[in-house]
C-alpha cells in the first residue's frame, strides 16, 4: 500500500500562487476558499543580503489526523494510503475538524453547510496522475510521491536532504515535508 | 465572502452554559439521591436540568452548517463529540423518568436509584466533555492542556448548584447549598488564578501570550467584568451578607450564571486564535474581505 506525501523545495518556489489558482479552477472551489495559499517569509534583512521565503501550504494529510479523530459523524476519513478527505454526504458542518486542524486547512463552505478540503486530487492520483498543484508548479517546487516507494523522488528527498514539518512538535506527524534554504 | 479565522459562533458558547449547567444539575440531584434519599434536592430543579441539556443541544444542533443532519453526530464512537451527544440522551432519558416517578408518586425506588446512578455517571460526563473537547485542541494554544477540563467542571457544577438553590426558592423550599457554592466559587477563583499563572509562566510562548491576551486584549473587560466581578465577587458578597434573604441568594444565583455565560462566551472567543505559520498573518491580511469593488463583476 502506498503512503502518499509531498515535498516543498521552498528554494525553488518563487511565490507566483501558480498552484493555488490550478487547484481553485480544477477543484471548482467557491471564491472565499483557497486550499493551498502560499505564505510568505520575508524580506528579511538589507541589501544585498535580502532573503525571502515563499512557503506553499495545503492540508498535512499527517499520520495522526486531530481532524478526523474529532469528527462525530465519520465525515472525516484517512485512507490507507494517508489521503484525508471529507465524505460530504455525511458532513454536518459542525466544524470540529476546523478547530482541531494545526494548519487552518478545514474551510466551512456556507453555501453548503459543509466543511471541503485538499483531497491531494485523489481521484486523479487513482488514474496515475499527479495532484493539479504539483502538475501545474513550473518550478518543480510541489513533489508527489509514495513515501513507501524507494525508487521515489519523494522518498529520495525525505531521505537524502535535510527537510522540516511545520508545527511537528504537536505529534500530529505531518505528510508534508519543506526543504529549507 | 470572508476571508478570517474560522471560529465557533456564539451558539456553542451558549450550549456549553445550557448543556454544562444542566450536567451539574443532573449530577448534583444524583449524588444527592444516593446520599441521602428522596427528597433531598427539589425535583424542579432536575426538571429544569432536563430542559437546560435540551436547549443547549437545540443551540448546538443551530450552530451545524446541515441542521437537519444534525443526527448524524450520534455516529462515531471514536469522536468525543459522538459520546458528548449520546450521554446527553442517556442523562435525560434517566433524568426524565427520574422526575416522572417522583410527580406521580409511584414508588420504585430500585428504578429510581438506577436513574440516580445514570444521572450521576453520564450528568458527570455532560458537565466535563466541552472541557476535555477544548483541551485537545493542541494548536489552540490557550486552550489545549487539561487545566481547561477543571475549569468547565468546576463552572458546570457551581451553576448546577446555583440553578438548584434558585428552584429551590421558587419552591419556596429552603436551601442548603450556600456554603457548597460559596466553597465551589473560592475554588473557581484559586483554579482561574492557576490557570492564567501556569500558562504565562510556564509552557510555551504562545500559551503565554494566549493568557496575557486574555487579561489585556478586547476580552479582557468581559472576563473581568462580566465573569471574575458579577459572576464571583458579587455572588460571594450576596451569599456572606449576614442577613442575607431568599432575594439576595436568587440574585446571588442569577449573577453566578451570568458570569459563567460570560466565561464560556470569553473562553470559547479566546481559542478561536490558532497558533499561526510563518507568514500567515500576512497573507490573510492581504485577502478580499468581500466588499472591494472589484469584486461587483462576480455578482
Amino acid at each position: 500500500m502506498a503512503r502518499y506525501a509531498m515535498v516543498m523545495d521552498t528554494r525553488r518556489c518563487i511565490g507566483c500562487q501558480s498552484c493555488t489558482v490550478a487547484c481553485k479552477i480544477n477543484n471548482e472551489l467557491p471564491l472565499d476558499i483557497i486550499y493551498n495559499p502560499v505564505f510568505t517569509d520575508g524580506p528579511k534583512g538589507s541589501f544585498p543580503h535580502v532573503q525571502r521565503t515563499d512557503i506553499p501550504m495545503m492540508c498535512m494529510h499527517c499520520e495522526d489526523p486531530p481532524c478526523v479523530h474529532a469528527c462525530p459523524t465519520g465525515a472525516s476519513i484517512q485512507r490507507e494510503d494517508g489521503i484525508v478527505w471529507v465524505d460530504d454526504s455525511k458532513c454536518v458542518g459542525c466544524k470540529a475538524c476546523v478547530m482541531a486542524c494545526p494548519y487552518g486547512a478545514r474551510h466551512p463552505n456556507e453555501v453548503t453547510g459543509t466543511v471541503m478540503k485538499c483531497d491531494f486530487c485523489k481521484d486523479r492520483v487513482a488514474e496515475g496522475e499527479r495532484p493539479w498543484c504539483v502538475k501545474t508548479c513550473h518550478q518543480g517546487a510541489r513533489i508527489f510521491g509514495d513515501l513507501d516507494d524507494v525508487n521515489s523522488e519523494v522518498f529520495k528527498l525525505v531521505n537524502g536532504e535535510r527537510t522540516v514539518r511545520l508545527l511537528d512538535e504537536l505529534g500530529t506527524g505531518p505528510c508534508v515535508y519543506y526543504i529549507m534554504d | 465572502m470572508k476571508h478570517k479565522e474560522v471560529e465557533w459562533g456564539w451558539m456553542l458558547a451558549v450550549d456549553f452554559f445550557f448543556a454544562g449547567m444542566g450536567g451539574g444539575m443532573l449530577f448534583v440531584a444524583g449524588l444527592l439521591y444516593l446520599i441521602n434519599g428522596a427528597d433531598s434536592i427539589s425535583t424542579l430543579g432536575t426538571f429544569v436540568g432536563i430542559v437546560f441539556i435540551g436547549v443547549g443541544s437545540a443551540f448546538l444542533s443551530l450552530e451545524l452548517g446541515r441542521p437537519f443532519q444534525a443526527w448524524r453526530v450520534f455516529m462515531n464512537p471514536k469522536a468525543l463529540l459522538t459520546w458528548g451527544a449520546w450521554n446527553m440522551v442517556f442523562v435525560m432519558g434517566a433524568a426524565f423518568i427520574y422526575v416522572a416517578l417522583d410527580f406521580t408518586g409511584i414508588a420504585m425506588p430500585g428504578l429510581q436509584t438506577a436513574c440516580a446512578v445514570v444521572m450521576l455517571i453520564c450528568g458527570l460526563f455532560v458537565a466535563t466533555y466541552p472541557g476535555v473537547l477544548l483541551g485537545l485542541h493542541a494548536a489552540r494554544p490557550f486552550w489545549t492542556g487539561p487545566g481547561i477540563v477543571v475549569i468547565f467542571l468546576t463552572s458546570s457544577l457551581l451553576t448546577g448548584l446555583a440553578a438548584h438553590d434558585m428552584a429551590n426558592y421558587l419552591q419556596l423550599e429552603n436551601s442548603n447549598l450556600k456554603n457548597t457554592i460559596l466553597g465551589l466559587i473560592f475554588f473557581q477563583l484559586l483554579v482561574w488564578a492557576l490557570y492564567l499563572y501556569v500558562k504565562i509562566s510556564g509552557n510555551t510562548s504562545r500559551e503565554s501570550e494566549a493568557a496575557k491576551a486574555l487579561l489585556t486584549g478586547p476580552l479582557s473587560g468581559k472576563f473581568v467584568l462580566a465573569f471574575l466581578v458579577l459572576g464571583n465577587i458579587v455572588p460571594i458578597g450576596l451569599y456572606m451578607m449576614t442577613a442575607a434573604s431568599v432575594v439576595t441568594a436568587s440574585i446571588a444565583a442569577l449573577c453566578i450564571l451570568a458570569g459563567s455565560y460570560s466565561m464560556r462566551f470569553v473562553v470559547v472567543k479566546m481559542g478561536e486564535k490558532r497558533t499561526l505559520i510563518i507568514g500567515e498573518k500576512d497573507f490573510m491580511a492581504r485577502l478580499p474581505k468581500g466588499d472591494e469593488l472589484f469584486l461587483d463583476v462576480l455578482k
